[in-house]
Parts: C-alpha cells; structure tokens; sequence
C-alpha cells in the first residue's frame, strides 16, 4: 500500500498544483478558517497570561473602595458624578467598625509631570500613608526606603519613584536624596519601587510616584479623586465584603431602602469582566471561525466534486486497469486533505507571522498545542469535505465513467 | 486444458427510458488459452459490451460467467478489480493514456495497483516499453507521441501484468493503416509468444490476423469460425 500511498501523493500534488489559481481561490476559506482560529487562539492565550501576571498587582484579598464600580455598571453618569467624595476619615472609621480590616490606607491621586533639570516625566502620583504598603503585596522599595509615619504627619517633601519615572530622570545615577519637582515643589527621593511590568502589557505599572498623604493634602487639592484600599484579614473574602458595604453604608449615612453611593472594587470584579470580554473575543472568534471554516469546507467540497467530474474518464481507466473503490476513494480524499492541509499550514504560517507583530504591541505568542490542533483541525475538514465527492467517484461504474466524454 | 472464459447465456439488457436494449441477448462462448480471436458485426451489435463483459468491468444480466474456472458475475467489486488488475489487459480504441503521464508512468500504473515496489515496477515497466519498440520514448508525454506510438504505450500496460488475455476493442480503429499494421505486427508477436487475444474489428484484413472470428448480430453470435486461409504475410 506504500506505493499506492506515494501515487496518490503524487496524482494530488499535481491535481493541486496543475490548477493553482483554482486551488488557491479554494484554499482561500480554509487558510482564513485556520488563521482566525489560531490568531484567535494566540491572542486568548496571550491575553491570559498577561492577565494573570497583571492580576498579581491587584491581590484578591484587596478591597478598594471608590465612589464609582471599575466596569460601569448600569448607573447613569448623572448619578455616578453627584455621588459624594470618599473621604480622608473613613480609614479610621473602617478600622474601628469593620472586623476584617488588616490594614487600610487612603489613595489620592492625580496626573502630573516631574522634573528634573530638564529631564520630565508625564506619570501619576498618589498620596498614600506608611501603611499603604501593608496593603500591596506587589509593591516593594528596592533601594532607599518608604517614608515615614511622621514624615506624613509633618508633610514632608519626600517621595518614592517608580521604576519608569528613576529610568526617565535618573538614567546613570542614584536617585536616592537627589532633587526632583512637581510644578514649583521640591520633592526628595528616599526610594525606588521595583519594577513591576505593564498591566495587559499596555500601561505600566512603574510610571507612578508615591508622596505622604500629609504632603499631597497639603500641596495638591484636598478634592482630588480617592480611594480607599481595604486589606482584608480573612480568605472568606465575600463575608468581608459584606460587611465592609454595611460600614459603608452606615458611613455614608444611608438609609435602608436608599442605594449605595460608592463602590467596592476587587480584583475579582475585574477577573469576572476579564472572563466576560474573553468570551465575547472568544465567541465572536469562534463564530468567525466556524463560519469561514464551514464556508471553505463547502468550497473544499465543490471543487473536489469538480475534480472527480472532470477526471471520471481517468477513474474509469484506472478502474479497468485494476483500481478498487477504496483506492480511487483513497486518491480523491488525500487531494482533498491535503489541500486542506496545505492551506492550514498556510493559514498558520501567517497567524504566527501576525502574532509576531502584534506582540510588539501586545504580548501575544502561539501556542504550540493551539498549531497541533489547527492542523488536525484542517486534515478534519478535509476528510469531512472530501468524502461524499471521493465516495461518489469511488462509486462510478467502470463503463459509464470510460464513456464519459 | 481447462477453459479460460465460459459464457453461459449471457444477456445484458439495458432500460433506456423505459425501452429495453438487450446489448447482449443470450451468448455462448468458450475461449480457450491461447486463442486469437476477433470479433466482428455492425455497430451497436454488442461487441464492446461483449469485450467489456469479458473484461470483468462489467456484469450480466443473466447469465453464467466463469473465468479460468472462478465465477466472475458473483464476485464483489475488490475480486473484480483484481482479476482486471492481474488477469486482463485491456486496448481501447481511443488509447485511454493518462495526458499528464510519461509514457513509463502511464505502463506502470497497473503495477501500482497490483502493489509491487518501485524498482520492480519501473523495471517491468521498461522491459514492457522495450517490448513495443518505445525504449526511445518512455519519458514522453501522450501529446509527445504519435498516434501509433500511444497505442503502443497502451499495448505496454495491457500487458505489463503478465495478463491471461489481452483485450482489444477496435486497438487501430483511430489510427492510419501504416501504423494500424504495427500495432498488429506486434498482437501477432505477442500472440505467438503464448498470449491470449481478442480483438475487435471492422477491417476485414485485421480480422484475418485471427485464428477464429466471431460475428455479432443483434447481441447474439450469428457466426463463430476458424479462419482457415493462411495467414497473409504482413506488408
Ligand atoms: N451504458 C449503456 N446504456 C444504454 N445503452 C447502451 C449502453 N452501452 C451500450 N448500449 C447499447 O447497447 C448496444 C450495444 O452497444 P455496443 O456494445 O457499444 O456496440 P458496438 O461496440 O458493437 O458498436 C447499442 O445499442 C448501445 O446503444
Ligand atoms: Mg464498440
């Protein structure tokens, strides 16, 4: 059977290659199929491992709790924009009132420039207490040191630096107990953060500085954008949440039938819409998909339908001179597969081609299962569509198909 | 010695549109080994139905057809296209080559389908080549040959197997006389090296290249006779 194995090989390749505009135009919706599956596939994959690693930031025993939900919600604008500010007080309030509070600490924040010299960074800078580094597991001074429970108090001029923001102003230096400004206000750098990557490889995480919240309060404006950062002291993460929106509540001063005017994000919220807009790429790729595969099956499908049509004199010689049904099934199908393979090879080729594009913008890499299986995937179709074609000539009569003209 | 093809009653009818066509309508014929047989009659008396009958492509009606004593109208589609493949070389009016095929590949085919390696099969295939007077012509293509030379490659394929008969049907019915006289030139040199051979004629003198001749009439056998001149000797 080798050599039958090789002859069909053989007659395809030059079925194939004989008609190539043909086959191209067919290959077309297979090599479609196969790179929209395996981009899609690539981009999820990518998509998932950055999430992943940008979720560390965000620990999921860390409540922040802002006037607004981080993905919308169904409010209106109108209603999110008169909601009352989160305020400075209520980290003493929640450490008295919540039993589940480890450690709390405000976060006021805003967007600037830092000087220094005439090197400038554009970042954002919050104003945080010492405490606010019992709340952020990711974040970490590498060289100096945080500042001070009386530094705060005193609202010190003092400030620790991203990794971004030490790269941008300090290319060959120390930073530490060098100088740098915001406007026309002296800061002096006491630490660097580590470094902690891009979140979903698109903002990073290192272009932030971190003041006193003494310091910010009194510098900047009191009614700047705050939040407050909850770390929770249980893995029962709901309870705590539960009881954290009662002392808010209670805070705010609300009444029972009254809604919530602020809310608590978690790195949860944002895993839940993470899972949500993944489903939506991965239906949206998967219906993408399944369509211009369906639709390159059909043409894979005609074509061999075509190919049998035209070359029935030929199946009836090969017939008179000693081919079976299954051999003339056998030929007909390996061209029909191997189209489809040809064409998912293709439509691999450029999805690992686009991927290494696209991941100098976004982290994407195809995985190696993700190709396996998208070849298999094209042999499949091949097999599917080329059946009832293959079946069909390897049914003709002998007699029938050499009187055929 | 025992018969090599034993045709009982042998009809094949065919519905064309709700009419009956009866191809064959009730053969007798017993062909022995060696045997060189032509087969003559008007056209749409049945004689390619009769050969392709022989030839296993086809199945009666009715009828009993034994090959070298196996029963061939009961046999499955594999068993039949084995004894095509092992047992039958066929010769078609209009050659049948494959057009994108060398003429080496084309002799070869058979013996992919009989599974033999590839040495073995390029070898016999140009030993079979080499037999029709082509060895200058194996790696040409159909369109690169003459009509002579076609008919030539298709006589190497038909007999590349080692078959128990060759069939012709009508072998130089599309070819000029000169080259029609070659290709008989080596149907008799095939049939005094031990073939079998039916072919099938209009021409008067290449029936007379036959040992016996049979007229068909109406899908019946109307005459059935040795050819007792002598042989003429070949031009
Ligand atoms: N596949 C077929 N379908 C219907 N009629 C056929 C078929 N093959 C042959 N016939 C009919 O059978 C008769 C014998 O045909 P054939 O054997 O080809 O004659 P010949 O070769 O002697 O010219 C003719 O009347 C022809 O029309
Ligand atoms: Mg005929």
């Amino acid at each position: 059977m080798i050599s039958l194995f090789w002859e069909n090989l053989r007659i395809s390749l030059g079925s194939i290659f004989g008609n190539k505009s043909r086959s191209i135009l067919t290959a077309l919706g297979i090599v479609i199929g196969v790179l929209s599956v395996t981009l899609m596939g690539t981009l999820i994959s990518g998509l998932d491992r950055t999430f992943e690693k940008s979720m560390s930031f965000l620990s999921r025993d860390v409540l922040i709790i802002s006037r607004m939900d981080w993905f919308g919600g169904d409010m209106d604008w109108w209603e999110l924009r008169n909601r009352p500010r989160i305020k400075e007080d209520y980290v003493e309030q929640l450490r008295e009132k919540s039993q589940f509070v480890a450690a709390v600490a405000p976060m006021a924040e805003r967007g600037g420039s830092i000087f220094r010299g005439d090197k400038r960074i554009d970042t954002r800078f919050f104003g945080t207490t010492p405490e606010y580094m019992a709340t952020n597991e990711s974040a970490d001074v590498i060289t100096g040191r945080y500042f001070t429970d009386g530094e705060n108090r005193s609202g010190a001029r003092v400030m620790i630096i991203g990794g971004d923001v030490a790269d941008a102003l300090f290319t060959d230096e120390d930073p530490i107990d060098k100088y740098v400004k915001i406007g026309s206000h002296k800061f002096r750098v006491v630490g660097v953060l580590k470094k902690q990557g891009k979140f979903m490889g698109m903002f990073s995480l290192d272009n932030q500085a971190v003041l006193p919240f003494g310091t910010f309060q009194r510098l900047f404006s009191r009614r700047g954008w705050m939040n407050v950062r909850v770390k929770v002291n249980t893995d029962n993460y709901d309870e705590a949440k539960e009881e954290i929106y009662g002392v808010m509540r209670q805070i705010r001063g609300l009444k029972p039938m009254e809604k919530d005017d602020f809310a608590i994000n978690q790195s949860a919220t944002m895993e839940a819409q993470y899972k949500a807009i993944k489903l939506a790429i991965g239906g949206t790729g998967l219906f993408i998909t399944a369509l211009s595969l369906i639709v390159g099956g059909i043409g894979i499908m005609n074509i061999m339908f075509v190919s049998v049509k035209e070359r029935t004199k030929e199946i009836g010689v090969r017939k008179a001179l000693g081919a079976t049904q299954s051999m003339i099934l056998g030929q007909f199908l390996m061209e029909a597969v191997l189209i489809c393979l040809i064409a998912g090879l293709v439509g691999m080729g450029l999805a690992g081609g686009l991927s290494l594009l696209i991941n100098q913008f976004f982290p994407s890499s195809m995985p190696v299962g993700l190709a396996i299986g998208s070849i298999i995937l094209s042999v499949v179709i091949g097999i599917v569509s080329g059946l009832i074609p293959s079946y069909q000539a390897a049914r003709l009569d002998p007699i029938d198909a050499l009187r055929y003209e | 010695m025992a018969d090599l093809i034993s045709l009982k009653e042998i009809k094949r009818h065919y519905d064309v549109g709700g009419e009956v066509v009866r191809a064959l309508d009730g053969v007798d014929l017993i062909i022995n080994p060696n045997e060189y047989i032509s087969i003559m009659g008007p056209s749409g008396s049945g004689k390619s139905t009769l050969m392709n009958m022989i030839g296993c492509l086809d199945t009666p009606t009715e009828g009993i057809y034994e090959f070298e004593g196996e029963l061939v109208h009961k046999m499955d589609d594999n068993q039949l296209a084995s004894i095509r493949n092992r047992k039958i070389g066929f010769v078609f009016q209009t050659f049948n080559l494959l057009p994108k095929a060398t003429a080496l590949r084309n002799v070869e085919v058979p013996l992919i389908y009989a599974n033999m390696t590839k040495n073995d099969r390029i070898e016999k295939a140009k030993i079979a080549l080499i037999s029709v007077g082509l060895e200058e012509r194996m790696h040409h293509k159909p369109n690169e040959l003459s009509g002579g030379q076609r008919q030539r490659v298709a006589i190497a394929r038909a007999l590349v197997n080692d078959p128990s008969i060759i069939l012709a049907d009508e072998p130089t019915g599309n070819l000029d006389s000169k080259s029609g006289v070659e290709i008989m030139k080596i149907l008799d040199k095939l049939h005094s090296g031990g073939n079998t051979i039916i072919l099938v004629t209009h021409e008067e003198y290449i029936a007379d290249h036959a040992d016996r001749t049979i007229h068909l009439f109406d899908g019946k056998i109307k005459v059935d006779k040795k050819v007792t001149k002598k042989r003429q000797v070949s031009t």
